[in-house]
């Protein structure tokens, strides 16, 4: 008795059985019929127009379906996909039938390629319905397959990164209808969120979307007197550079998104091996940091010499107009705020993720206690993640300052310097931070850390956006007030080593006292929390 | 369901088997926070047996099935099925277990075959053909074989209870773990799973069965073990887990023709009885010595020139003990 290996899709149990309960006739044959028409009416309507009242030549006209074609495909695989993703596999939760699965002698990757091929079968089957009027388009269009191949490749890479999100969000959600919801928003906030925060530095993130490589083959996409123009604007931007390397978008694009594709396999396995495992090992946690901070270091770091990091700058350049052009202080000050929230933010994600709950400590200590040894092993989940915390923390922080002195320290801020101080203040952010949130969650649990998110974190930030909006005079208060929140210390921290005068005046003058107020404030209540902690350790 | 041929209840292994056992627990212990679940609980089971689990609600029991059917990790210990190290090899230990968990849910959109079909492929049980024949022969066994192709969400509790009992069966596992399998089911296929187990033990599968009809267990097994609050009371072949417990006693009722009182008297006199009461010439107590001393009170009482007209012996049921223990629990 062999159970089949992973490679073998065809042979896969759980895609055979989502390929029998999913492609039944009867289900079937109406999700291909509504596609079918719909595509059907978008191929036919658009070329009949544009060939028979626009007049176009047919090489153009059949280059019009293209595009909707392709958003009709991306709304079957990324958002009808990704949501019968996450919410089957809370279903097969739900019912208990996923116990039966991990039952099974398959290998854990056999089972995640299962489910990532097997629950979207009919999205699958539908984006099929829809090939053949593409396919004659880009046939009878003469797009060369140059251009449509890398764009189709990382459609697909794109539908598989989301459906893998969604089989996390499946995994980790109990709740069906909750699942659903958090991996359509997820998807959702990377097409319209996520590109805002592109354009602030934040390059990478745009790369987990299929825009890059879209807009660098788009010209072949519309008829050929649009596609000039757009060839024009094309030729404008440069590749994609990479520190000191250049690449096309989408071998990068395929880069990008194969480290986020391995780290949601890498999840789901552990997952897999054992049901009460952490999404994430501890190293695997530090360097997926790692990681995000060469990716977003890599791509920044080129574009600040040319001026393309700057958003002002791409907003001129949309307009054609890059002439004079300069950027201000304001804008240094927020992309480093920005890089900094990101790095906080992405630092308690994976602090969430690796802490050991205090069942998994007590359980973790009393195995310890058996086999005789002083405490868990390092690199198991019932160790403590504090010394991993603190190295999150400092490869965050190390990253920022990188960030901020490349920025600064360019041609673009001649005469403009950071304190020498800048490393320690944003190291004192992200340990802070970091630290007093990995004491409440490994000390008291994580009731206490949404408290201490819901009072500490976002109330001051609304209340004192409240307050700042009443009244100018209110204005001091509502600094402080914001001051309060971790969250808001990175742009805070930004605001304070390099002050700008495009601020209220009170604003300007209120946010430096508030921060470093704060963060001595932050500093001691987390020494306080770290030695509680250890204290409660060395008690049990 | 097809009728079987009735095996006999598998005697209880004598001469040490020469294999592995076929289940190994060794300092087994799960928490859940500070909740103790299973206890240091250390145990062993012979291959071929149908042993028992049985204890309260709360004993630890599913903790105990969970842990070896890979589904949880424990705190610590060391479990083997068949000499293979379950938290070490969980894959391999996966190929010979087979488990049936207390109401066992299936996948409301595939077929019976089809949901057979998936774990026979999952188990790698050869071509199309051959698992076609395995699935038949499953469904033949729980007497499923006209339900093939219906929806597995139109099947009844008991209908239920029984595919997956065809789908526990379908790799032929050598360990099988049995949480509740009689649970909704009717009486006739409780009686054919009976059948059907007894079988398997025959064959030399072990069958490792947790149950709340108690009765039922105990004539279906060979040995049995008792858990409470995560701790093992006791473990052995049924008679020896009755003496464990102590109740090794059994309730006799005699009947006398006339001289009720003066045969009252003399009972009580002899050593082992205890706790008698009269009720017109039915005499009941409690006596708790050997067999041979039973005879000889019988004997002594036919030698005084007392006229029996009945005589009957109860043993205490396992019910009685689980009882015993979950009052002794509240009172606690």
């Amino acid at each position: 008795m062999k159970s089949p290996a992973p490679w073998k899709l065809w042979a896969n149990p759980i895609i055979r059985r989502y390929a029998r309960a999913r492609l039944r006739p009867h289900a079937l044959g109406v999700a291909l019929i509504l596609t079918l028409m719909v595509a059907g009416f978008i191929f036919f309507s658009t070329r009949t127009v544009s060939m028979y009242r626009g007049g176009m030549a047919v090489v153009d006209a059949e280059r019009i379906p293209l595009l909707p074609l392709m958003a009709l495909q991306a709304l079957i695989l990324f958002f009808l996909g990704t949501g019968q993703v996450a919410g089957g596999i809370t279903a097969e939760a739900d019912e208990g039938v996923l116990e039966y699965q991990r039952l099974t002698p398959l290998s854990p990757l056999t089972k995640v390629l299962g489910y990532l091929f097997g629950l979207p079968i009919r999205e699958y089957a539908m984006f099929a319905c829809t090939l053949p009027f593409t396919a004659w388009s880009l046939w009878q269009g003469q797009v060369p397959w140059s251009a449509w191949g890398p764009v189709y490749l990382i459609l697909i890479s794109s539908a598989w990164l989301y459906h893998l999100t969604g089989l996390v969000a499946g995994t980790v959600v109990k709740n069906r209808r909750w699942a659903f919801l958090v991996s359509i928003a997820i998807v959702f906030a990377l097409y319209t969120v996520i590109p805002q925060v592109a354009k602030f530095g934040l390059t990478t993130f745009k790369y987990f979307t299929i825009w890059p490589v879209f807009e660098e083959n788009m010209s072949h996409f519309v008829p050929r007197e649009a596609g000039g123009v757009f060839r024009t604007v094309q030729g404008m931007m440069p590749e994609v550079r990479f520190f000191g390397l250049g690449f096309s978008e989408v071998v990068f694009s395929l880069f990008s998104q194969a480290g986020l594709i391995l780290t949601f396999v890498v999840m789901l396995w552990r997952r897999w091996r054992h049901s009460e495992s952490h999404l994430l090992g501890k190293v695997w946690a530090v360097g997926l940091m790692a990681w995000t901070q060469i990716m977003l270091l890599g791509n920044a770091l080129p574009l600040i010499a040319p001026g393309l990091v700057f958003p002002s700058r791409e907003l001129q350049r949309r307009i054609l107009n890059v002439r004079g052009w300069s950027p201000s202080i304001s804008e240094a000050v927020a992309m480093i705020g920005l890089y900094g929230m990101v790095a906080l933010l992405l630092m308690l994600v994976l602090t969430l993720i690796i802490t050991p709950t205090v069942d998994d400590q007590v359980r973790g200590q009393r195995r310890a206690h058996k086999l005789g040894w002083l405490r868990p092993p390092w690199f198991s989940d019932e160790a403590t993640s504090f010394w991993f915390v603190l190295a999150l923390a400092t490869i965050g922080a190390a990253a920022w300052t990188v960030f901020a002195q490349a920025l600064i320290h360019s041609d673009w801020y001649a005469g403009q310097a950071l304190p020498a101080h800048t490393p320690w203040t944003f190291g004192l952010v992200l340990l802070a931070t970091g630290l007093s949130f990995h004491a409440l969650l490994e000390g008291w649990g994580g009731k206490r850390v949404f408290l201490a998110v819901i009072f500490l974190g976002i109330a001051p930030l609304m209340v004192g956006a409240i307050l700042g909006a009443a009244s100018d005079n209110l204005l001091t208060a509502s600094m402080w007030l914001i001051g309060l929140s971790p969250l808001a210390a990175p742009i805070f921290a930004s605001q304070s080593l390099l002050p700008t005068m495009d601020l209220p005046l009170a604003t300007a003058r209120a946010i430096p006292p508030a921060f470093w107020f704060w963060q001595c404030v932050s500093a001691v209540a987390t020494a306080a929390l770290v030695h509680t902690l250890w204290r409660q350790k060395k008690n049990t | 369901m097809t009728a079987m041929p009735i095996p006999p209840a598998p005697a209880p292994l004598t001469a040490p088997p020469s294999g592995p056992p076929a289940i190994e627990m060794t300092d087994l212990r799960v928490d859940y926070g500070n909740c103790v679940a299973v206890d240091d609980v250390s145990l062993t089971v012979p291959p071929g047996e149908i042993f028992g689990l049985v204890g309260p609600n709360g004993a630890g029991k599913t903790s105990t099935f969970r842990v070896l059917a890979t589904l949880m990790k424990p705190t610590y210990g060391e479990v083997r099925l068949a000499g293979i190290d379950i938290l070490e090899n969980p894959r391999e230990a996966r190929r010979i277990m087979g488990y049936m968990p207390d109401l066992a849910p299936v996948p409301s959109d595939l077929k019976v075959w089809e949901f057979l079909d998936l774990f026979a492929e999952a188990h790698g049980l050869g071509s199309a053909a051959e698992r076609r024949q395995r699935i038949d022969e499953g469904l033949a066994e729980v007497g499923l074989t006209d339900k093939r192709t219906v929806l597995c969400k139109t099947l009844s509790r008991g209908q239920t209870q029984r595919l997956v009992l065809a789908k526990t069966l379908l790799h032929r596992p050598k360990v099988m773990i049995l949480d509740e399998p009689a649970s909704g089911m009717d009486p006739l296929s409780r009686r054919n799973l009976r059948l059907a187990l007894r079988k398997l033990a025959a064959e030399g599968t072990t069958v490792f069965v947790s149950s709340h009809i108690l009765g039922e267990l105990a004539e279906m097994c060979s040995s049995l073990c008792v858990m409470n609050r995560g701790r093992l009371l006791a473990s052995g072949p049924v008679d020896e887990v009755r003496r464990l417990m102590g109740r090794a006693e059994r309730t006799l009722t005699v009947v006398v023709l006339d001289r009720a009182a003066e045969a009252a008297a003399w009972i009580a006199r002899q050593p082992g009885t205890d706790a008698i009461t009269t009720h017109g010439l039915r005499l009941t107590f409690r006596f708790s010595a050997s067999q041979e001393e039973q005879a000889a009170l019988i004997t002594g009482l036919v030698q005084e020139g007392l006229r029996l007209s009945s005589f009957e012996e109860q043993k205490s049921t396992f019910e009685d003990i689980l009882v015993e223990v979950a009052e002794n629990n509240q009172t606690a």
